[in-house]
């Protein structure tokens, strides 16, 4: 296996487009990051897409094949991958190994979403014998209700406060703020968003995060080629996805496995990171910098304890000393997050591999992170699955 | 006069017995995972057999954690309208299921970690005008 190289990056700003399709919003994204990379679309060897449940496709999920006829067919192949809200992150992964296999030397990686509005119905299957099916007709449990169990479980076990969880989305606005292609730019003190609609106890409307359009994108190639084009490249130390364990205690379906110590955490993602700290023979204290899903605050969390970040228990004062902001000691979601970005579920890996790029070569500007030379990035999606990278310069 | 009656959520998840409501599932006769609803075969990794029978569990459990809903759900759940915020709960079964449904109480009469028995009630009536019953969890 050879290394890869990041060499450009490109996004279309997040928010609500209405008059923009989904494929020119891939388009914006992907000319942006072959200038970024200083290369041209004839010289793009393969193609790896994350697939959207709701836009594009061709309604089989064919985005990537979208992408190649707008672009100009030039008959190379194209990988479209299905994850949920991590096949951004499953396309990279499979981008990475494309070029790290020695199979191309140059490969895109794109996701691209327009999201229908409203709260997402989780499953696309009406019939009784779909776990999510049911629970939403035996039991009528919305997404958002799953993470509000997750954090209340959190505040019981650990004191989380609410005004813990109000200042998390507080601090994602701060940052926010300094992102140009951010959908919510404003400040937000911690009483605006405890006076936010209570969506489900105890998680507000600003500490959930909304639905967005949004397309991000990246050019990935051998060593050869990147040194055509940079004497410093941003390189991939590792990339992993995974799917959950039997017994980890998150609430899927209708009823799982409770083990016997009461706890419960997300197992996918935790493969996928620890894979990753394996594959980058990088243990958690060098990661100078996270992008984590933040569908909720309750993920900024619980996620760094999980990952042994820091300790368990410790996210909250971590927090509470402000050493989750760009310039603290674990920096978590400098980008705003997708609390300000909104989640266009099948590009959400891509835009951490984009934010994880610009933080590394030094051109975060307002919500740079020092020096930062190792950057981890997450996504966790629909079917239990979950991806993670982790970039280094 | 006209009684209303009792129309359960879905067929085949619950009954009421003499000894109070009982889900209906599966326990693995190999590694004991048990499994609601019913599942054909045993999903666990590390079981060696995949052969499951028949099981019901119920009535006690400990609650996990609560949520209250407070905007109404989209499709396909279904509520009364106009539409009443509902508490949800997470209940750890001892018969070893994490299991959901709705709480009877207010979110102000719960406590992570309490005692909660299962109960079988009125979720929202149809378009008949019976009572759509679930399974449900209140305060022991």
């Amino acid at each position: 296996m050879r290394d890869v190289a990041v060499i450009g990056v490109g996004m279309h700003p997040w928010g609500k487009f209405p008059d923009s399709s989904i494929t020119s919003m891939c388009r914006q994204a992907v000319e942006a990051a072959l200038e970024d990379a200083g290369a041209t679309w004839p010289q793009v060897q393969a193609v790896s897409a994350g697939s959207s449940r709701f836009s594009g496709g061709k309604g089989w999920g064919l985005n990537g094949n979208d992408v190649v006829e707008d672009m100009g067919p030039t008959g190379i192949p194209v990988y479209n991958l299905s994850a949920g809200c991590a096949a951004g992150g499953n396309a990279f992964d499979i981008g990475h190994m494309l070029v790290s296999s020695g199979m191309y030397d140059m490969v895109l990686v794109v996701g691209g979403e327009k999201m229908p509005k409203g709260m997402i119905q989780l499953s696309g299957v009406d019939e009784e014998t779909d776990p999510e099916y049911l629970r939403q007709v035996a039991v009528g449990m919305p997404g958002p209700s799953f993470w509000a169990l997750l954090c209340r479980r959190r505040m019981a076990e650990h004191g989380t406060t609410e005004e813990q969880l109000a200042d998390i989305a507080v601090k994602a606005h701060q940052n926010s703020v300094h992102n140009p292609n951010a959908r919510f730019r404003q400040e937000f003190t911690r009483e605006d968003v405890l006076n936010s609609a209570l969506v489900s106890d105890p998680l507000h409307l600003y500490e959930i995060c909304p639905v967005s359009d949004g397309a991000a994108a990246a050019i990935l190639c051998s060593p050869e080629e990147a040194r055509k084009r940079t004497m410093d490249p941003i390189w991939v130390a590792a990339s992993a996805v995974a799917t959950a364990q039997f017994d980890d205690g998150i609430p899927r379906g209708l009823a799982s496995p409770a083990p016997a110590d009461g706890h419960a955490y997300h197992s996918e993602a935790l493969l996928a990171v620890e894979g990753c700290y394996e594959k980058a023979g990088v243990s958690p204290k060098d990661v100078d910098l996270v992008e984590l899903q933040d569908n909720t605050v309750y993920y900024e969390l619980a996620f760094p304890e999980e990952w042994g970040l820091c300790e368990p228990g410790e996210a909250g004062s971590l927090l509470d000393r402000g050493q989750t902001v760009p310039t603290g000691k674990m920096p978590i979601n400098p980008s705003g997050g997708f609390l300000c970005f909104g989640e266009a579920t099948t590009a959400m890996g891509m835009f951490q591999v984009c934010e994880l790029t610009w933080q590394l070569r030094g051109q975060a500007g307002a919500r740079q992170v020092p020096d930062a030379k190792i950057g981890l990035g997450q996504t966790l999606g629909l079917g239990s699955n979950a991806s993670a990278v982790i970039l280094k310069r | 006069m006209t009684t209303t009656k009792r129309v359960p959520v879905t067929e085949g998840l619950f009954e009421e017995t003499a000894e109070g409501a009982r889900l209906l599932g599966s326990r693995c006769a190999t590694c004991n995972s048990t499994y609601f609803p019913k599942s054909p075969v045993c999903h666990n990794p590390k079981c060696s057999g995949s052969a499951v029978e028949d099981a019901s569990f119920g009535p006690s459990g400990k609650l996990w954690s609560y949520s209250v809903q407070h905007y109404a759900p989209p499709p396909p759940a279904k509520f009364d309208e106009p539409y009443e915020p509902y508490t949800l709960g997470l209940v750890d079964l001892p018969e070893g299921l994490r299991l959901l449904g709705r709480m009877t109480a207010d979110s102000g009469d719960l406590e992570v970690g309490m005692n909660v028995e299962l109960v079988i009630d009125r979720i929202h009536s149809d378009d008949d005008g019976n009572d759509v019953v679930s399974w449900m969890f209140r305060p022991a």
